[in-house]
């Protein structure tokens, strides 16, 4: 794709982008700023998805534990898009040229859609089956995409690091 | 404790994990995923015992609901820890961050499954809200404090 082609590597050329990737001790700490992120939200999210497929947190309704955590989901998401942003920001080139950051980007935007579709739905009837052992099978079906997408989101993450499939 | 480290690092196992392509990154993405699952049964109960998150509901019921994903997170990590651990026993031996991560770890081990338990499992109004606060930003902090450290472990050696 031509066009983010030569965005990545029009951002590659900022003088803060240059700061960023040269710096010593900035990008470590963003990368674990990341991972602080990633577990408020992944965590949380993951404590919502198992309330929704029925293995988890059952005695709590699922409406309760949706409206609760979400908060704290946005909050840890906030964390892990900003720093998450500025990783790209500080090496743009590495992260274009890199298999698994494409196949993080479009798992983000898998999940995204789930739980977009989840909420157009399913979520219309939560009052119904709040708080019984019955799940809908719709809900069931969001909680175990969220879990996998979410977990493909994790796992790509971690393996962009080891340049595997990558072009230079 | 040189010694052995020495020889964990030394041993036949730790030498096919440091040979192999592919057993570390697998090793170090369940890593991940464990921990995204004993974050996510801390942090729920935690911010319950912070008065926020599933509010409407009994402390002692929240806690028991993310109980066993505690502990399978917890021996997620434990089981991915371990292969990391003496596949590159030399470097974690030299890492301050390592060390740290430990130390913190066995006191955060302790302190959830003695005191904050006692507190997720006491009578609410017994323990009221300052003290189940305290208990809960305990936790958060303890833990942040292991995660940090883990992931600054390979970004610092």
């Amino acid at each position: 794709m031509p066009f983010l082609r030569s965005l990545f590597e029009w951002v590659d050329t900022f003088p803060t982008s240059i700061a960023l990737r040269e710096s010593q001790f900035v990008y470590p700490y963003i990368l674990t700023a990341h991972v602080v992120g990633m577990c408020i939200f992944a965590g949380l999210i993951c404590m919502m998805d198992l309330r929704l497929l029925g293995v988890g947190n059952l005695r709590t309704p699922f409406s309760q534990v949706q409206r609760r955590l979400f908060p704290w989901q946005m909050a840890g998401l906030a964390v892990s898009a900003v720093t998450g942003l500025l990783l790209v920001y500080g090496q743009p080139m590495r992260f274009y040229s890199n298999f698994f950051f494409w196949i993080k980007t479009l798992m983000m935007v898998l999940a995204g859609v789930n739980a977009l579709a989840f909420h157009r739905t399913t979520y219309h009837s939560v009052a119904s089956w709040d708080s019984d052992a019955a799940i809908p099978f719709g809900a069931k079906l969001a909680g175990a995409l969220g879990l996998a997408l979410w977990a493909g989101v994790v796992v790509s993450g971690r393996l962009i690091a080891y340049n595997w499939f990558s072009r230079t | 404790m040189l010694s052995f480290f020495q020889m964990l690092n030394d041993l036949t196992l730790s030498a096919t994990i440091r040979e192999s392509i592919w057993i570390s990154p697998v090793v170090n993405v369940l890593h991940l995923l464990a921990l995204v699952v004993f974050a996510g049964a801390v942090l729920i109960v935690d911010l319950r015992l912070l008065g926020r998150g599933a509010r409407e509901q009994p402390l002692a019921r929240v806690a028991g609901d993310a109980q066993p994903w505690l502990i399978a997170g917890f021996l997620g990590l434990l089981v991915t820890g371990i292969p990391q651990l003496i596949s590159n026993a030399m470097r974690e031996y030299y890492s301050a961050f390592f060390w740290f991560k430990m130390e913190v770890m066995v006191v955060a081990l302790i302190y959830t499954f003695t005191l904050r338990r006692k507190v997720t499992l006491a009578d609410e109004a017994r323990v009221g809200p300052f003290w189940s606060k305290v208990t809960g930003l305990v936790s958060i902090a303890l833990w942040a404090l292991v995660a940090i450290p883990a992931r600054l472990i390979g970004l610092f050696t």
